[in-house]
């Protein structure tokens, strides 16, 4: 291959001290070459949930473990972390979203506690006692 | 229901010009309420292949841009400097796998989007193509190239689209360390010796075309980039940001004793823009294409780089996995 | 005192050598997670040398650290030669690491009850980070060593040529009896003893084998280096020595 076409000198000792020109032109990742992905869990402290936070690419769990602790343990507060390949997780589509939409209608209100107008009875009957 | 990811194949729609109406008018709607698109959703083959090219350059400029930084890891100036400039160079790359993430949701994997980096047909921030000359160099970059970044990253977290922008969330969070640390050394330099004074404004006058190149030529109004601000893909003008920056930033130099090279530089108060020399936009472009000072050696690190790490790589490569697109 | 200075300069030159070699890694390793866990050691390691230099200043006057560090002579330097050599590929690197990092896990280890207090504290604080940094040894060398020809081939290569630079860690000093008696150490032998004992099954396991015959690599504990050494101090101390000593960066 070609000399590289250096316009100004490496500064980089680090660079400096390698052969730059052995490779020059001539890489290429293959495909599959970054491992499968992993799905990462993160638990902020005892008693709560783990949260999911991204991923990292890894050949099996244990690499996927000791990566996610770097990438998503290193500047949070953590006890715990889950690993899981991408491919073991299953999802709703989109499309369906709709299949939540009254979740937190008001018609459902009959669930929620404020569905429930306890004083107003309480303050009802009060005042009619005190008529009395 | 999607079980275990969706295989890669299955990435692209068709990239047909007339996009379904129907899908599209959803589309918009959701995003003027300012709803969050999700990798699975629908979406116009223009938004994809945009927000592709957009997060995968922004993932590249971390990565290339670890190098000028990197270039002073060995010789940082006392424990703490060396110890923040590794780790703010282990963030770079920390966000780079981020925004990589980001991007491969949208179905491109991330050894095609690092082969596309390697052999130039994928671009990264112009800024990195210029050589870290002193350590002074290093605190302009960790304090005003950060700076700009912010501004940028900041505008593009309120984007459209879900995983980018919670990628962007906790590197604006870990930029803001970035950022602290390179105004303190840059204050440093600043109020410190004759010697370091000098080598930081050299390093200024060196740095400030660059700078003033960092978020992009003036845009030029097309119905395009109208189109990819409605998308909420581009959150707003080069020239708005570059203004937010020089609003931000020139008095925070200038109160320290450092001067700008643009005798032109100043504040239009009846526009509230910035007005300053040309820039030399021509050079810009030049360097883009590939002729700038450095461009060559950080493609060639990146080539050597990876290929050193590719023994460790297939030897770890097991054929009977089932490689999916991840959800980020 | 003096032989308490002399551990904790051994153990602190260790840490700044073996993380400065570390530390160029960052932003040039084999694929970006592994990239980003390296650096967080090389982070860790040379935040340990900066625990033992302020010991020292603490404890027993000495300069500070950045002086420490930074402005000290090759011969003054008590490191082994091992962290000095340079990285190499990244196979090179890892099987230092492993061998390194388990003689650092348990010299702190043993440490955690020693008689003198900031370093059986210091042993406390650190133990989880060493943990992790053998976990990540193990790992990649029972992966390398078992993965394909060629990974197998260079690992054991470097296992070979790092070997008796290895055995180097435990060179004695001239204080062993007194940290002994004094309960602040139990000393090099010791050390190696249980290294060895930990160390084989997992090289076992990766499919390696430790070399046949051992020649101990000594000098280094005593200021004798090998030509790698003072470039790495040149360059380290090349911005911070270009202004008097003292001077804020």
């Amino acid at each position: 291959m070609s000399k590289i076409p250096l316009n100004t000198p490496v500064l980089d000792p680090r660079i400096k001290r390698v052969d730059l020109e052995s490779t020059y032109g001539t890489t290429a990742i293959g495909e599959n070459e970054h491992w499968i992905s992993w799905e990462v869990f993160h638990q902020k402290k005892r008693g709560d949930q783990h949260v999911h936070v991204g991923i990292v690419h890894a050949p099996d769990a244990q690499l996927a473990l000791l990566f996610a602790k770097e990438q998503f343990g290193r500047r949070l507060a953590c006890v715990n972390l889950w690993v899981t390949k991408s491919s073991d997780i299953f999802s709703f589509s989109y499309d369906d979203e709709d299949i939540f939409d009254n979740a937190t209608a008001p018609e459902k209100q009959y669930r929620e506690a404020s569905g429930f107008r306890v004083m107003e009875k309480i303050n009802r009957y009060k005042k009619s006692k005190q008529k009395a | 229901m999607y079980g275990g990811g969706y295989i890669q194949e299955e990435k692209q729609e068709a990239t047909s010009p007339i996009d379904d109406s129907q899908k599209l008018a959803e589309f918009e709607a959701r995003i003027d309420r300012g709803e969050k698109i999700e990798p699975h959703d629908w979406m116009p083959a223009d938004y994809r292949k945009q927000l592709i090219r957009m997060i995968e350059q922004h993932a590249h400029s971390e990565v290339i841009g670890a190098l000028p930084e990197g270039t002073w890891i060995t010789r940082a100036p006392g424990f703490r400097r060396k110890l923040a400039l590794i780790a703010k160079v282990q963030d770079e790359i920390g966000h780079a796998h981020l925004l990589y993430s980001a991007a491969e949701t949208l179905g491109k994997s991330r050894e095609q989007m690092i082969n596309d980096l390697l052999t130039g047909k994928s671009k990264y921030s112009n800024v990195f193509n210029y050589p870290a000359k002193t350590w002074a160099d290093v605190t302009v970059i960790g304090f005003l190239i950060d700076a700009g970044a912010i501004v940028n990253q900041v505008a593009n977290s309120k984007g459209s689209y879900g995983p980018y922008c919670r990628a962007l969330e906790r590197i604006c969070y870990e930029e803001s360390f970035h950022l602290k640390q390179g105004h303190d050394a840059f204050i440093t330099l600043a109020t410190g010796t004759k010697a370091q004074h000098d080598m930081l404004q050299d390093a200024l006058n060196r740095w400030w075309k660059p700078i003033m190149h960092f978020h992009g030529p003036p845009d030029k109004i097309s119905e395009h980039t109208a189109k990819l601000m409605r998308w909420k893909v581009k959150m707003a003008t080069n020239d708005d940001m570059r203004n937010q920056f020089l609003d931000m930033y020139v008095p925070k130099i200038l109160e320290i004793g450092i001067t700008i090279p643009d005798p032109n530089l100043k504040k239009n108060e009846a526009t509230g823009q910035w007005e300053f020399s040309d820039p030399d936009w021509d050079e810009f472009k030049r360097v883009i294409n590939g002729d700038g000072p450095c461009n060559a050696e950080r493609l060639a690190v990146r080539q050597y780089v990876e290929e050193h790490g590719k023994w460790v790589r297939t030897a770890m490569m097991n054929p009977n996995q089932k490689v999916v697109i991840p959800f980020a | 005192m003096e032989a308490i200075k002399n551990l904790l300069f051994r153990m602190a030159d260790d840490e700044l050598i073996y993380g400065h070699r570390m530390s160029e890694w960052t932003g040039m390793g084999p694929i970006m997670e592994e990239d980003i866990a390296y650096s967080s050691m090389a982070q860790d390691k040379i935040g340990h040398a900066l625990a033992n230099y302020s010991i020292l200043e603490k404890e027993f006057q000495t300069a500070i650290p950045d002086k420490l560090a930074f402005f000290r002579k090759e011969n003054e330097l008590m490191n082994s030669q091992l962290v000095e050599l340079s990285n190499h590929e990244y196979d090179f690197s890892l099987v230092r690491h492993f061998l390194f990092d388990h003689a650092d896990f348990i010299r702190y280890e043993m440490l955690s009850t020693s008689s003198f207090v900031p370093l059986a504290q210091l042993s406390k604080k650190i133990k989880g980070e060493l943990k992790y940094h053998v976990l990540h040894a193990d790992t990649w060398l029972t992966r390398l060593g078992n993965a394909t020809e060629e990974s197998h081939a260079r690992m054991q290569s470097a296992l070979n040529e790092l070997w008796n630079y290895a055995l180097g860690i435990f060179e004695p000093s001239d204080y062993e009896a007194q940290l002994i008696a004094e309960k602040i150490f139990d000393g090099e032998k010791v050390l190696q003893r249980k290294w060895m004992e930990k160390i084989s099954p997992i090289i076992e396991k990766a499919n390696l084998k430790i070399p046949s015959s051992s020649t101990p690599v000594y000098g280094g504990r005593k200021g004798y280096h090998t030509d790698q050494l003072q470039p790495l101090l040149t360059e380290m101390a090349e911005v911070i020595s270009s202004e008097a000593e003292g001077t804020e960066w």
